[in-house]
C-alpha cells in the first residue's frame, strides 16, 4: 500500500506530443482509473508509471520518491497486462513465482506464498498446466496471480477485461472490486470502458487527446461533469445535450427550448447566481437520461420537478427500462423511463424532468457554468 | 452419368501423368547416389568391369575401412579420419557460436530497438549477399594479424563472420512476432538482459533454433573454398581433404575408396536432416502466418 503522484507529467515522441502535462495525485488504498478513447495516452501513461517508457519531463512519485530514472524492476509494482503476458514455456506455479524467484526468495518462501495467492484466486487445480492449456478466464486470474504473490506497492492493470466475453468480463470486475476491498492495495487501472471506470474506481482521471479532462469520484464526473466531453463519455445511454436559452421568469432562471409537439419550454433551472450573468445567451443543457422519466418514477424527493407533454418517437425497450426518444430544440433526446409505465411511439405523453440534475455548459469553451 | 465418367477417367489420367513424372524425377535425382553407394561396396574388380548400375557381387566394406582409415592422402596414409574430426571441430562450435550470436542480435534488433536498428540490420542482411571469393584476402589479412592463420579456430572465426548474418535473419524475424509484452512483463518481473533471453525467449525459440542449426552445420561442413583457403596440411577440413583424397594420382584409382570416403563426408548433414528435419520446414514457415 502506497501512494502514486503524478506531476505535470509529459511526453512526446518527435514532435508530437501525446500527454500535455498531466496531474494527479493517488492516495494509498486509491482505486485509480485512467479512462478516454483510444489515443489518449492513458496506456502511455500507465506505461510511464510502470517504468517502461520514458519521461519527457516531469516526475513520478511513488511513496514520495521520484522514480523516474528508477528500473521497473525497482519500483516495485506489478502490472497485469490486456494479454496477460503469462509465459508459455512455464506452468502456471512458475508464471506466479517467477517474480519472485528473480529476487531471489528462499524456496519454501516462494511455495507458501504461491499457495496462498493461488488459493485466493481459485486456481489451485491449474497449477501444473501450461497458459496454453488454460482458458482466458483461467489466463486472467494466473495474470493476476502473478501480480498478487509479489505484494507490490502499486499494482497496475492495463484493460485486463477487453479481451475476455462480456458475462466473464463482469464476473472478473467483480472479482477485482471484491480483491481491492479485501486487500486496501492501491491500483492504477486503464480501460476504455466508462462501465468499467464508474463500477471499479475511487477516483476516475478522464482523459481526451493526452489533456486530463476531469478527475474526481465517480460520483463526480457522473453528475458534475467538467465539460462537454466527460458528460458524453461517462454514462451510456450519454447525457442529453440541448441548445437552450436561459431567460427569467418569475423570479427564477429558465431554459427555454422550442418542442416540435407545441410550445417552448421552460425548463426551471437550480438557484445559481451564474446563471444570471447568461440571460439571453444560447447555452447547453446537460440532463442525463434517468432525469427525464414518466411522472409515477420521478424522484419525489427533488424540488425542481417539471412536467410536460412530449411526442415521443421511438421508443427502445430494454426490459428493465423503456428508453423513449423524443426531439426538445432539434435534438433527439432521450429519456428513462418504467418498463411498464404504458408509453408508446407517436403518442403524446406526460414526462418529468428532474431539473435538480441537470447542469449548464458554455457552448463555446464546452466547460460547465457553475 | 457419362459426363461424370469422362471427368473421372481424366482425372485419373493426369494422376498417372503426374505420378509418372515425379517418380521419374526421383529416380533421375536418386541415381547418382545408388551409384555411389554400390560403387562404395565394390571390390575393384568388379568395378573394372565397368556394370556401373549393378548390384555388387560380392559385397565388401574394405573400401569403407580403407576410406577412414588407410587412404593415402597427399603424402600421409592415414585415411580421412583425422579430417573429419577437423571438421567435427571447426563445424560445432561455428554452428554453435554464430547460432546463439544470431540469437542474441535478433533479441536486441527486436525486442530493444535502439535508433538506428533498422541500418544495423540492413547492413548484416547486405553481408549475407556478400560472395565468399570476395572477402578471401581480407580475411586472410585479418587471420594472419590474429595469428590464426591455417587453424581450425581461424577456420571457426570464419564461419562465424559469414553465418551470423544469416542467423541474425533467422532470429529476428523470428522474434518480430514475439510479444513485447511478454519480455516487459519480465523486466517488472525482474528479470536481466540476459535472464529474459535465457528464460522466456530461448525456451520458445525451438523451430528456429533447428533452423539455423541445419542451416549452418550444412553451410559450415560443406564448405571447401574457406577450408581450401585458410586452413592447409593437417588441419584442412573434411571437404578439403576428400577433394585430396580423390585428386591423389599415385597409383591405381580407386573408385570404390572415393565413393566411401565422399559417403562418409555426406553423412554428418543427412543425419541433422534426418534427426531435425521435421522441425526445419515448420520452423521457416513461423511468422509468416499468423497463428
Amino acid at each position: 500500500m502506497s501512494s502514486l503522484e503524478i506531476r505535470d507529467v509529459r511526453k512526446s515522441f518527435g514532435a508530437a506530443e501525446v500527454l500535455k502535462g498531466i496531474d494527479i495525485p493517488v492516495d494509498s488504498g486509491d482505486f485509480l482509473v485512467l479512462v478516454g478513447p483510444s489515443g489518449c495516452g492513458k496506456s502511455t501513461l500507465l506505461n510511464m508509471i510502470a517504468g517502461l517508457d520514458t519521461i519527457t519531463s516531469g516526475e513520478i512519485c511513488i511513496d514520495e520518491q521520484v522514480v523516474n530514472t528508477v528500473h521497473p524492476s525497482q519500483r516495485d509494482i506489478a502490472m497485469v497486462f490486456q494479454s496477460y503476458a503469462l509465459y508459455p514455456n512455464m506452468n502456471v506455479e512458475k508464471n506466479i513465482s517467477f517474480g519472485l524467484e528473480m529476487r531471489k526468495m528462499a524456496k519454501a518462501e516462494r511455495q507458501r506464498r504461491v499457495a496462498e495467492v493461488s488459493q485466493m484466486l481459485q486456481i489451485e487445480p491449474l497449477l501444473k498446466r501450461k497458459p496454453s492449456q488454460l482458458s482466458g478466464g483461467q489466463r486472467q486470474r494466473v495474470a493476476m496471480g502473478r501480480a498478487l504473490v509479489r505484494e507490490p506497492k502499486i499494482f497496475l492493470f492495463d484493460e485486463p477485461l477487453s479481451n475476455l466475453d462480456a458475462k466473464l468480463r463482469v464476473d472478473m470486475r467483480t472479482e477485482i472490486k471484491r480483491l481491492h476491498q479485501r486487500l486496501g492495495s492501491t491500483i492504477v487501472y486503464v480501460t476504455h470502458d466508462q462501465i468499467e471506470a464508474m463500477t471499479l474506481a475511487t477516483k476516475i482521471a478522464i482523459m481526451k487527446g493526452g489533456v486530463l479532462q476531469q478527475l474526481g469520484s465517480p460520483d463526480e464526473v457522473y453528475n458534475e461533469p467538467a465539460n462537454l466531453f466527460v458528460a458524453g463519455f461517462m454514462g451510456s445511454p450519454s447525457m442529453n445535450q440541448l441548445p437552450v436559452t436561459l431567460a427569467e421568469e418569475d423570479g427564477r432562471v429558465v431554459a427555454k427550448v422550442s418542442h416540435k409537439a407545441g410550445d417552448e419550454l421552460a425548463l426551471p433551472l437550480a438557484d445559481n447566481p451564474v446563471y444570471r450573468d447568461c440571460l439571453g445567451k444560447q447555452v447547453i443543457l446537460g440532463i442525463r437520461p434517468e432525469a427525464i422519466t414518466d411522472p409515477g418514477s420521478a424522484e419525489s424527493d427533488s424540488s425542481l420537478l417539471y412536467e410536460a407533454k412530449c411526442h415521443i418517437e421511438v421508443v427502445e425497450p430494454t426490459g428493465a427500462d423503456v428508453f423513449a426518444i423524443m426531439e426538445l430544440g432539434g435534438k433527439k433526446v432521450v429519456g428513462r423511463m418504467r418498463a411498464n409505465c404504458g408509453v408508446k411511439a407517436g403518442e403524446v405523453a406526460p414526462v418529468t424532468f428532474n431539473m435538480q440534475k441537470a447542469v449548464v455548459f458554455d457552448p463555446e469553451t464546452e466547460e460547465r457554468i457553475d | 452419368m457419362s459426363a461424370a465418367t469422362t471427368s473421372n477417367d481424366h482425372s485419373r489420367v493426369w494422376r498417372v501423368v503426374i505420378y509418372t513424372t515425379l517418380i521419374v524425377f526421383a529416380i533421375f535425382y536418386l541415381l547418382p547416389l545408388f551409384v555411389m553407394l554400390v560403387t562404395s561396396f565394390k571390390p575393384l574388380e568388379e568395378i573394372r568391369q565397368g556394370n556401373m548400375l549393378a548390384l555388387p557381387m560380392q559385397w565388401t566394406i574394405e573400401p569403407w575401412l580403407k576410406a577412414w582409415g588407410s587412404a593415402c592422402i597427399g603424402l600421409s596414409c592415414e585415411g580421412i579420419n583425422g579430417y573429419f574430426w577437423n571438421s567435427i571441430k571447426m563445424v560445432v562450435p561455428a554452428v554453435l557460436i554464430s547460432t546463439i550470436l544470431g540469437a542474441l542480435n535478433g533479441y536486441v534488433l527486436t525486442q530493444w530497438r535502439f535508433p538506428g536498428h533498422k541500418w544495423v540490420f540492413g547492413l548484416m542482411l547486405f553481408g549475407c549477399f556478400i560472395p565468399f571469393q570476395i572477402v578471401l584476402i581480407p580475411m586472410s589479412q585479418v587471420l594472419g594479424m590474429l595469428g590464426l592463420a591455417g587453424t581450425t579456430a581461424g577456420l571457426v572465426l570464419v564461419h562465424v563472420t559469414y553465418g551470423v548474418g544469416f542467423t541474425t535473419l533467422f532470429f529476428r524475424n523470428y522474434y518480430e512476432a514475439f510479444p513485447s509484452e511478454l519480455v516487459k512483463a519480465a523486466m517488472i518481473d525482474g528479470a536481466s538482459f540476459f535472464g529474459i533471453f535465457w528464460r522466456i525467449l530461448l525456451p520458445s525459440s525451438g523451430p528456429i533454433l533447428v533452423v539455423s542449426i541445419i542451416w549452418q552445420f550444412t553451410n559450415v561442413w560443406n564448405d571447401f573454398l574457406f577450408g581450401a583457403s585458410f586452413a592447409a596440411g593437417e588441419s584442412a577440413p573434411m571437404t578439403v581433404a576428400l577433394n585430396n583424397l580423390v585428386n591423389s594420382s599415385t597409383g591405381v584409382k580407386e573408385y570404390n575408396v572415393d565413393m566411401a570416403a565422399a559417403m562418409i563426408a555426406a553423412l554428418p548433414t543427412l543425419l541433422v536432416y534426418i534427426v531435425a528435419g521435421r522441425y526445419f520446414v515448420r520452423g521457416l514457415m513461423a511468422g509468416s502466418v499468423k497463428g
